[in-house]
């Protein structure tokens, strides 16, 4: 007993203690859930059987069902061009304002702190706002796109087929550019200035040092980003839901609007979990991204 | 609406100043209630007279969203909290009935002195109907018609007092009212895909013959062929495919459409915001003389089979059906029922648009009622927009949809 | 090119960019002035011909907003606390180390927070129902905010330890310091910044969560300020200059307290006490 306390206050138990109750509780509160959901999605679930977990299994039969589906192909691929389009908008405009105001210019920390406003906007007003800016008709950005001669039509941006995905995709990179822009402001101020003096010395121009040094002691800070990127990206639910509601017909449609659909729209739990677990696996690949990169990691 | 929003300010005020003399007593009995109506609308308001009048039952109140109405109530009676009495939309009604997640009501209401089914329209009264029997009572109806701007049908040389009766005459009018250099469409409606598409479309395919049963029928085809070209001439915006009704009708308000189907429940914003005359008119017809249709909206009380009080909740839901005649004026809602006279409000426009939809009223047909009716809603709206965005044609995209229906009805 | 040249012109370009980026901000307050039909007008208009300022006070009274945003600050503040005490030591031992077991313990963390809200709520709601939590339900939410948020939080203020060099903890212990002793008395001390910082981004999101509390907040006197903004949406009803009002009384003082602090955010994400 007394070893055990010791090794609590001043050995590895103090450790895995610390590791331990928070993983615990993440266990009991995110884990089962996600273990109900795959479980259920082996199941054939009734909306009045959603309390226990008796209920008859049917093997893979809601996965070939999904998967005979027409919708769920182009679904996944929506999904695909929503997560990689979205984050690499984030991530550039994030990266680009990062550079930007990593240069210090008088009120650069001050403008810099407005660009945070995506951050604490509920998800709902998001919604609502870019459902306004977007809408054919009298939506603002068509109609300054028409003024400044961009265009000479309006683009209905959540009614086309065609851009129905991108009205959502803008939304969200305007929603994610700041979550990227100050993790990546930390990153780079973590780099310490003395390389790049020793580099300019060297006579490395700026396009170089960027490249030489910038971009690798960022590695861990970018994987971070992009990981969890993916993961907020998979998230994202209330811009699919005020602005487009995956219309027109499927086009702007992904898994995660889509699982919520056939769960509460259709009563179609065990869809809605089978959908959820093929999520699980693209949240793995992303998992499997960020703790590699942590391999790169500099102990300061 | 003003003058019941103050009556209702005044009533919680003096709820609140007489709290101490009703808090409940150690008999009463607790009744809780479910429905998405908020300050302005009847629940609440009802319940707080209720409550003090005494009786010994008290009523708790509770808030839920449109949205959620269906899945808050399954997880909770999955788990065993669901509450007495809640309203849920008619075409969900028979989900839950069916299942028995309902109390039958019938022995109770042949009892009943207040609530008698020979009151109702037959639309409401068949969506609470299951297996001839009633799981629940209507709560209110609505209905969707046609409005029109007067002084734009002026403007294009149409006659206001000559709304379109069919359908031709409507793209033709909407052909005349449209003017893209004014940002002015000739008719806006919703096509959106949730039940607010099929809630919009089901009357015109009834009205031609079809219904969700028949959807691929020649006059459902037909229908949905109308509606593609007030999408393709741009008679209507393309956001019709994304936009619900409220914002819809929003664009007629602000003088961005010349006519616009909705329901009553436009009424009051119209009147206070829209900027010139208009009318109201039944929704036109397939051709001359065929038969009308219209969709049936609102919501109907029911009561949980799982209540510790059954007779309690029922007298509680006896009091709602008291107060119907209360409906109109103080809420603004039409209740389900053929026995009560709506008195005039005074306001010409309202009044007349009244008389209007009470008539479009009688040939509202429920959706459904069937248990999997959000299903059976889905094909509709997949094949309204497969067809409007151009990717099958109507005919092609309501085979469809008449298959999966199939497979669903069994 | 003179310093003082390129200082304005940068800030040129930053104001310009600023507002661009804040336009979605200013549509917010703007629509919020708008009667309900003038915001469908085409063309738009960027200031309302009667901006219509009484509807804050409608707004506020209406829907007694103090008391929700009071539950939402409850909440924000119990699932920060309660994602700090468990997350800080989490965070310090993934920094610590580097073998196979933190890795498995980082993918874990990640992998638990996969599915949105939406998806997650039912089980929840009726994992929470088995336990009689509902009838305690602020509480409940904050179990679950803190489960949503927590791989977040650990991720970032594992970075922040990332930075506290090893020596210090090191030489504290030839001291003759237990590892808590260490821990409590120089590790946590120079990564104070990073912490709070994190904790300052956690309790925004928090502030505004929606989906756990609409389902597990039964009692309108318990809702947070996120649900009561539903209550401007009906079936056939969305009062948007209202909903854009109300928005605008709950985002704009975080909003304003963030512009104000975001200085130390960053750099209380990158630096310990050491710089």
């Amino acid at each position: 007993m007394k070893r055990f306390l010791s090794s609590v206050t001043d050995g590895s138990g103090f450790d895995i203690g610390l590791v331990l109750l928070p993983l615990a509780f993440l266990f009991v509160m995110s884990g089962l859930p996600l273990v109900y959901n795959v479980v259920m999605s082996f199941q054939e679930v009734d909306m009045f059987s959603l309390g226990s977990f008796a209920r008859p299994f049917v093997g893979l039969k809601n996965y070939i069902d999904l998967f005979s589906q027409p919708e769920t192909r182009p679904i996944l691929l929506n999904t695909a061009i929503f997560v990689s389009a979205s984050i690499a908008g984030q991530f550039l405009i994030g990266f680009g304002l990062a550079l930007f105001f990593w240069v210090n210019f008088p009120g650069a920390s001050w403008l810099r702190g407005l660009f945070l406003v995506s951050w604490v906007m509920p998800g709902l007003v998001v919604g609502a706002i870019w459902n306004w800016i977007l809408s054919g008709d009298f939506g603002v950005l068509n109609f300054l796109l028409r003024e400044t001669g961009a265009i000479s039509g309006n683009i209905f941006w959540r009614s086309d087929p065609n851009y129905s995905l991108w009205a959502v995709i803008i939304a969200n990179i305007w929603l994610g550019t700041s979550f990227n822009m100050i993790l990546l402001s930390v990153g780079l101020s973590g780099i310490p200035k003395d390389l790049y003096e020793a580099a300019e010395l060297d006579g490395a121009n700026a396009f170089q040092r960027f490249w030489t040094i910038t971009l690798p002691m960022m590695r861990s800070t970018i994987g971070a980003i992009i990981a969890l990127g993916l993961i907020f990206t998979l998230q994202q639910f209330d811009l699919f839901a005020a602005i487009t509601s995956g219309g027109p017909n499927n086009t702007s449609n992904v898994t995660q609007y889509w699982a919520w659909d056939l769960s509460f729209r259709q009563y179609d739990f065990a869809k809605g979990a089978t959908i959820s677990v093929i999520m699980i696996v693209f949240v793995m690949f992303a998992s499997v991204v960020y703790v590699r990169s942590t391999r790169h990691e500099v102990r300061g | 609406m003003g003058i019941s929003r103050y009556a209702m300010l005044g009533a919680f005020a003096l709820a609140s100043l007489s709290l101490p003399a009703f808090s409940a007593s150690a008999e009463d009995v607790t009744i809780s209630v479910w429905s998405l109506d908020r300050d302005i609308q009847p629940a609440p308001n009802l319940i707080n007279d209720f409550n003090k009048l005494n009786t010994g039952i008290k009523v708790e109140y509770r808030q839920i969203q449109f949205d959620d109405v269906v899945s808050e109530a399954m997880r909770a009676y999955s788990t065993g909290q669901a509450p007495d009495i809640i309203a849920v939309d008619n075409p969900e009604h028979a989900l839950f009935s069916s299942r028995g997640a309902f109390l039958d009501l019938t022995d109770m209401i042949s009892k009943s002195s207040v609530v008698k089914p020979e009151n109702y329209f037959p639309g409401p009264l068949a969506s609470v109907t299951w297996d001839g029997k009633f799981y629940g009572i209507p709560k209110a109806t609505n209905t969707i018609a046609l409005y029109y701007n007067k002084d734009m049908f002026k403007a294009k040389g149409l006659d206001p007092s000559k709304p379109p009766q069919t359908w031709d005459e409507l793209v033709k009018a909407a052909r005349k009212l449209t003017d893209p250099a004014a940002n002015v469409y000739g008719l806006t409606f919703s096509a959106k895909a949730n039940e607010e598409g099929t809630f919009q479309f089901l009357p015109w395919a009834q009205m031609a013959g079809g219904g969700y049963d028949a959807i691929n029928s020649d006059g459902a085809v037909k229908a949905l062929d109308i509606w593609k070209t007030l999408i393709d001439e741009k008679l209507a915006s393309p956001d019709t495919l994304t936009r619900g009704q409220w914002d819809s009708t929003g664009t007629f308000n602000s003088g961005n459409a010349a006519m616009a189907i909705s329901g009553p429940w436009e009424l009051d914003r119209m009147i206070q915001e829209a900027k010139f005359d208009w009318g109201v008119a039944l929704l036109p017809v397939p051709e001359v003389g065929a038969e009308r249709s219209s969709a049936m909206g609102d919501f109907n009380w029911a009561v949980f089979a799982s209540t510790e009080h059954p007779v309690e909740a029922f007298k509680v839901l006896e009091y709602f059906v008291s107060q119907d005649n209360r409906m109109f004026k103080d809420f603004g809602q039409l209740p389900a029922r053929s026995d009560i006279a709506i008195p005039p409000t005074g306001e010409p426009l309202k009044d007349a648009a009244l008389k209007v939809f009470l008539e479009q009223l009688k040939y509202a047909k429920p959706r459904g009622p069937h248990p999997e009716w959000p299903k059976i809603s889905k094909a509709i709206q997949d094949a309204i927009q497969a067809a409007l965005t151009g990717q099958l044609s109507s005919k092609e995209a309501l085979d469809q949809a008449a298959e999966k229906i199939k497979a669903v009805l069994g | 090119m003179s310093d003082t040249f390129r200082n304005r012109l940068m800030f040129a370009v930053a104001l310009v960019l600023a507002a661009i980026y804040l336009f979605p901000l200013y549509w917010m307050y703007i629509t919020a002035l708008k009667t309900g039909s003038a915001m469908f007008a085409t063309p738009p208009k960027f200031w309302p011909s009667e901006p219509q300022w009484g509807i804050y006070e409608y707004v506020w009274q209406s829907r007694n907003m103090g008391r929700y945003l009071w539950n939402s600050l409850v909440i924000a503040f119990g699932a920060v606390s309660l994602i700090a005490v468990l997350g800080v030591g989490c965070a310090y031992v993934l920094a610590r180390y580097r073998n196979i077991w933190v890795d498995v313990g980082l993918f874990l963390i990640l992998m638990l927070q996969v599915l949105p809200a939406s998806l997650m709520v039912t089980p929840t709601f009726v994992g929470f129902s088995q336990f009689g939590l509902l009838d305690t339900p602020r509480l409940a939410v904050i179990l679950a905010i803190a489960a949503k948020s927590m791989p977040f939080f650990v991720v970032l203020v594992r970075a922040t330890f990332m930075s506290v060099p090893m020596e210090l903890e090191e030489a504290a212990l030839v001291d003759g310091n237990s590892r808590i002793g260490a821990f409590f008395n120089i590790v946590l001390p120079l990564a104070r910044n990073g912490i709070l910082v994190s904790a300052i981004l956690i309790f925004m999101q928090a502030f505004g969560e929606f989906v756990y509390s609409k389902s597990m907040i039964q009692a309108v006197e318990l809702q947070p300020a996120s649900v009561g903004l539903n209550s401007f949406m009906g079936p056939n009803t969305n009062e948007w200059n209202n909903i854009m009002a109300y928005a605008t009384i709950y985002v704009t003082p975080i909003l304003a307290a963030f512009v104000l602090l975001q200085r130390r955010i960053v750099s209380g994400l990158t630096s310990g006490a050491l710089k």
